[in-house]
């Protein structure tokens, strides 16, 4: 039942935006795709979090994603963006299948130092590389849906309807497995590994899995900003980019997945805006940004309503 | 006795942060019988329950289990054999509902059907099963002590470890616990119980150990 509602109810959220984005400026429908896009990779950073882990190098899977996406366009000719996006999951989520294992051996300040180590080993490597364009990073022309070009207004609404639904699938799907068994085991680890040992899961697995889950999230991520940015560059596995994913986490709290998404337009809008009127400082409102989020409400955004009353849509989590 | 002994450990040496907890300790649960271990605080009742579970390196000494030497088998790997394990702490996970607490080993589990374990473990605590929708952080330590042995009870269908059950509840709750645990006795289930003092249900017991040091004392048969 509450299953249903909550798909119900991601599926009404994800309605009303693709309506409402029918009538919003082009900036702002481009700003709000940045968000979704980079929000989902904090959704990925919540997945572990759950676990009682931050990972400080979503950032390497942001990346991976992005250039495998990127450069499927610009080397192999692939144009349609659905097939990039594709392409960029799957790379992202078959690094974390890779690296996942490895790192679930791991706990506290280790785990998240190592992705830190990680993420700038890659951007060590592709700050390095010109034939991915070294520092500059290079440009991807728009490209195609479903045979048709994505240009100008329609390329726009199209490419935000895209990552509405994309990020608002995913999320959803995130939101049903923080409620399956091996959700509520992520639980049960933070705080007490052990204990989720002697009821009969190995830690290191639940762990290993939820850093692949979240790779794919980057992974989709990436891919998602780099089609509608169409510009790739190293600062996306930097460690500043990382860390952003980390605020907005912190910002949203972990009991909501909606409210991550909430927490990235947040921070975008706060980011362009605080540069429009004040450039030099912006990093300054984004601190007292969170600073207010940190002494007002601990918990993050998603406490305004989770925790409080029974799962409305994506809010989900309400088991806090 | 002529059962066969479902677990055996024997000449356990276990060492905490270089001081040594048991010292050539051993026992013998057989099938079906239900076994005391006796010891004050310290004494290194909780030490075993945590070596059988896998949680701490064995120095010397052997486990086994239905013959089976659990050095080979990972942490993880004993609950699906059967073993459960109610630690004194309790560990509930507080923001699960008491239902989905006793549910979790079960949900992992390739084998256990959640129906059949949840009818077999509100069957003998149905008290339990009216909170079941109660989140575990809302409940009092007794009550969490139930909830606790329900979680045993619903993966240890062939053995179960309690350690000190009766310890820091209500003489009401620990009444219950023992009846509730005295309702196991004559099962196929085995059961291993550690109790800092004596007076609490010594006829439940097939058979007493008494732990001094980390070491064994002279074992007491019950009448």
């Amino acid at each position: 039942m509450s299953r249903l509602a909550l798909v119900l109810g991601a599926a009404g959220i994800m309605a009303v935006l693709l309506l409402v984005g029918l009538a919003l400026p082009r900036w702002l429908l481009f700003l709000v795709t940045l968000a979704a896009s980079h929000g989902i990779v904090s959704v990925g950073i919540l997945v572990i979090m759950r676990g009682g882990l931050v990972s400080f190098g979503q950032g390497l899977v942001f990346a991976i994603g992005g250039y495998a996406a990127a450069l499927s366009f610009t080397q192999l000719g692939i144009t349609d963006v659905i097939v990039l996006i594709l392409i960029g999951t799957l790379a992202a989520t078959l690094v974390g299948a890779a690296v996942g294992p490895l790192l679930a051996r791991y706990t506290g300040i280790f785990f998240g130092m190592l992705t830190l180590a990680l993420s700038m080993v890659a951007y060590g490597v592709l700050i390095k590389s010109p034939a991915v364009g070294g520092s500059d990073g290079f440009n991807i022309p728009r490209g195609t849906l479903f045979g048709v070009r994505l240009e100008g207004a329609a390329g726009d609404y199209a490419l935000y309807a895209l990552a509405i639904v994309l990020t608002g699938l995913a999320a959803t799907a995130v939101a049903l497995h923080t409620r399956s068994a091996r959700g509520l085991m992520t639980r049960a680890i933070h705080g007490n590994g052990l204990r989720v040992e002697y009821l009969g899961t190995s830690v290191q697995s639940v762990m290993a899995i939820n850093f692949t889950i979240a790779a794919a999230l980057g992974g989709l991520g990436g891919a998602l900003t780099i089609v509608a940015l169409g510009h790739i560059e190293p600062t996306f596995a930097y460690w500043t980019q990382s860390g952003e994913f980390v605020f907005v986490a912190i910002l949203a709290g972990s009991q909501s997945v909606t409210a991550v998404f909430i927490a990235s337009l947040a921070l975008e809008l706060v980011r362009s805006f605080s540069n429009l009127y004040f450039p030099n400082t912006w990093q300054l409102a984004l601190g007292l940004f969170l600073l207010a989020i940190i002494l007002f409400l601990p918990a993050g955004i998603g406490s305004l309503w989770a925790g409080r009353r029974k799962a409305p849509a994506t809010g989900a989590e309400t088991q806090a | 006795m002529t059962a066969p002994n479902l677990l055996e450990a024997s000449d356990l040496s276990v060492s905490i942060q270089s001081m040594q907890a048991l010292r050539g300790f051993s026992i013998a649960v057989p099938q079906g019988a239900m076994i005391g271990i006796v010891g004050r605080n310290g004494a290194g009742k909780t030490t075993l329950m945590r070596t059988i579970m896998g949680h701490l390196p064995l120095v010397a000494g052997r486990v086994t289990f239905e013959g089976q030497d659990l050095a080979g088998v990972p942490r993880h790997g004993r609950a699906p054999l059967g073993i459960g394990y109610m630690p004194e702490d309790r560990q509930l996970v507080p923001e699960l509902t008491v239902e989905e607490n006793i549910l979790l080993p079960v949900w992992v589990s390739k084998t256990l059907k959640a129906e059949e374990r949840l009818a077999f473990v509100y069957g003998m605590l149905p008290e339990v099963e009216a909170m079941k929708d109660r989140k575990a952080l809302l409940l009092s330590g007794g009550q969490q002590k139930l909830v606790a042995l329900c979680r045993a009870l619903a993966v240890g269908t062939r053995l179960l470890l309690l350690d000190e059950p009766f310890e820091g509840v209500a003489p009401a709750l620990s009444h219950r616990l023992s009846e509730v645990i005295s309702g196991l006795k004559g099962t196929a289930l085995s059961v291993l119980i550690s109790q800092s003092d004596l007076n609490h249900s010594q006829s439940l017991f097939d058979r007493q150990y008494v732990i001094e040091r980390g070491a064994n004392v002279a074992a007491s048969h019950a009448a």
